[in-house]
């Protein structure tokens, strides 16, 4: 159980109605979103394409103005946490006329009260990449390698990755979430990264928050989560599965395979099993009438809000 | 490896930029070389034809003094020394007139819409730097250089007409006279960093923020080109003082009033006689007086502090509402 304590300080990230458009009248990219992420772990931000992964890191690292609602990051207004929080953003934004080198550089120069040279230089020599070349010359991976070394060596707080492993190779994805989680392991640094491949964050994280049409699903320890559902399958009707809550259910064989929000122990007639966390998360997106569900430390405000 | 690590050395001196200076600096150096080439053409340009100056006007004679158009200086204008006068001092007065137009283009495409449609921008904005800092060093830094270039050229720029007298340096009137000899050309510089930082941040995109950048940068050429004789009261003179304007003014309006008091405008019925010929026009003419409208040589500074007044007031505008725009879309 990774139950987490839920003091205000360990509040990393909170979000109370958080609405966010992108223009007057398009539809909000986020919906009336509320959820608290615990400081010091590090979360998976999952979600479909367009499900609003980007939009709330780009608010939580202060880019966008919320439209309604408040987005509060390390007990202050995301613009003024600015120093303490690293954003990555999907597409790795760098100078191409640049060097590495000048890179870092730059992150030393617009960071001059945080930046660990030497942290983020061996990022950079890790992937033995010369300090002299142009980012324009640099594959897609490496690229991600440089914004990286940018992004860890202003030594933050708070680092919101959107996408940060999609163009890596599996040596260099395995190397770089090791620094990132010794990072949150010895400094107690936050890491909210997205992906919209469930798999590739399984291991690493141990906190998910699932969004799906610009709303919050699911969220909380990912053992929690995994915990509260039942994969079931045997002979009946979704109806026979009451009280508890079917989030999904298909037929299979002469019965039906259904995940459930276990209420009280499952009956014996069902043959029960963990989920994996990806048959979580694609049932709650495939059944998008499905009340959220957010683990205690996970909730806004005292009373859950709970829809 | 101290480039990697970002060593830099402590102590005051010698001044080195850091910070978002130097970001800017770094980012822009190609800009900043070409801007500082063309400067050194301008300057050497000017100064070699502030040292050739009185040689060619012996050379030209007469031909600079009261009658710049009589028909036996056209041999001179065919000179190589002449042309070579001629041209030299267009290149650089071009050069300073037009600069409005690449800095706007400039501004617009590299220094606010790339940024913000590569990305670059947020990157920026994540470090520990909010976008109004942002956007204040990335106006104030070519703002400063380009004070001190266009300044330099300017003041170049007067000393050697000064030198070389009016025959061989053409009307202060002239549009790029006058937009390259005075401070005008300071404030037209700056408002095209305006104007192009603004298309930049209200496009998004480097192309069409630059292609914005430079018709804005036309129209106000061409409006202030139109309009630029009537920013300060012109004088009129009427009766014989219409024949005789000072040396070196500008004839906006010249006409006649007929005997039954009707104002012909255009009207240039004895122009061009003087002394006794022109007693003799008039009488013989059925007008009853002339008048002409001119801006007087005298003007040139008047006018240069309108127009410089009008173009900074305008870049203010343009800078105030980048501030607002960019206040608005970011917290």
């Amino acid at each position: 159980m990774s139950s987490t304590s839920t003091t205000r300080s360990a509040v990393a990230v909170e979000a109370r109605g958080l609405t966010v458009r992108h223009g007057r009248r398009s539809a909000p990219a986020l919906d009336d979103c509320s959820f608290r992420l615990p400081a010091g772990r590090v979360s998976a931000l999952v979600g479909p394409n367009g499900a609003g992964k980007s939009t709330l890191l780009a608010t939580a690292a202060g880019l966008l103005r919320p439209s309604a609602g408040t987005l509060t990051v390390l007990g202050g207004e995301p613009a003024e946490a600015r120093e303490r929080i690293a954003y990555l953003a999907q597409d790795k934004p760098l100078h191409p006329q640049l060097t590495i080198a000048e890179t870092l550089r730059l992150g030393a120069e617009l960071n001059p009260a945080r930046w660990d040279a030497p942290h983020a230089a061996a990022i950079v020599e890790q992937g033995s990449l010369d300090p002299g070349t142009k980012v324009r010359k640099l594959s897609g991976g490496q690229r991600t390698r440089v914004a990286l070394a940018l992004a860890l060596g202003k030594r933050p707080d708070l680092m919101l990755l959107d996408e940060p492993m999609a163009d890596l190779d599996p040596l260099a994805r395995h190397e770089l979430l090791g620094t990132l989680m010794a990072d949150a392991a010895e400094r107690g640094t936050t890491v909210l990264m997205s992906s919209h491949i469930v798999t590739e964050l399984a291991d690493a994280c141990d906190h998910l928050l699932l969004l799906g049409g610009g709303r919050v699903r699911l969220g909380g320890g990912l053992d929690d989560l995994l915990l509260a559902h039942t994969v079931v399958t045997g002979r009946g009707t979704p109806a026979d599965l009451a009280p508890h809550l079917v989030v999904e259910s298909r037929p299979a064989g002469r019965g039906l395979t259904a995940l459930i929000r276990d209420d009280g122990p499952v009956d014996e007639r069902w043959q029960a099993e963990r989920p994996s966390v990806e048959e979580l998360v694609l049932a709650h997106l495939r059944s998008p009438d499905v009340p959220a569900l957010l683990t205690p430390g996970t909730t806004p405000a005292p009373e859950a809000v709970a829809r | 490896m101290s480039a990697l690590t970002g060593l830099r050395p402590s102590g005051p001196a010698p001044y080195r930029p850091s910070g978002l200076t130097w970001t800017v600096l770094r980012l822009h150096r190609t800009a900043l070389y070409v801007g500082g080439a063309v400067l050194l053409t301008v300057a050497a340009t000017l100064v070699w034809m502030h040292a050739a100056g009185p040689a060619t006007r012996e050379f030209v004679g007469g031909c600079d003094a009261r009658e710049p158009f009589a028909l036996d200086c056209a041999p001179f204008r065919e000179t190589t020394t002449y042309k070579v006068h001629a041209y030299a001092l267009a290149l650089a007065s071009g050069c300073v007139t037009y600069l409005m137009y690449a800095v706007a283009a400039w501004a617009g495409a590299a220094l606010t819409g790339r940024e913000l449609e590569s990305g670059t921008a947020r990157l920026a904005w994540t470090q520990s730097v909010t976008p109004a800092r942002w956007l204040a060093t990335r106006l104030a830094v070519p703002a400063v250089l380009l004070t001190a270039g266009t300044t330099l050229a300017f003041l170049l720029g007067s000393w050697t007409r000064r030198a070389g007298g009016r025959g061989l340096s053409g009307g202060w009137y002239n549009t790029n006279v006058f937009v390259s000899s005075g401070p005008v050309a300071v404030a037209y510089a700056l408002a095209g960093l305006a104007l192009g930082a603004l298309a930049g941040l209200v496009l998004r995109r480097a192309l069409p923020a630059a292609a914005a950048a430079l018709a804005a940068a036309y129209v106000l050429h061409e409006v202030l080109a139109g309009f630029r004789m009537s920013l300060w009261p012109a004088v009129t003179a009427t009766g014989q003082a219409a024949f005789q304007v000072p040396y070196g003014s500008l004839v906006l309006e010249h006409g006649a009033v007929t005997g039954g008091g009707e104002r012909l405008a255009t009207n240039w019925s004895c122009v061009g006689t003087d002394g006794a010929a022109l007693e003799r026009c008039l009488e013989r003419s059925e007008m009853a007086d002339f008048w002409t409208t001119y801006q007087p040589e005298s003007h040139f500074w008047p006018l240069q502090l309108v127009e410089s007044g009008l173009l900074l007031a305008l870049a203010g505008l343009a800078t105030a509402a980048a501030f607002a725009l960019l206040r608005r879309r970011h917290p």
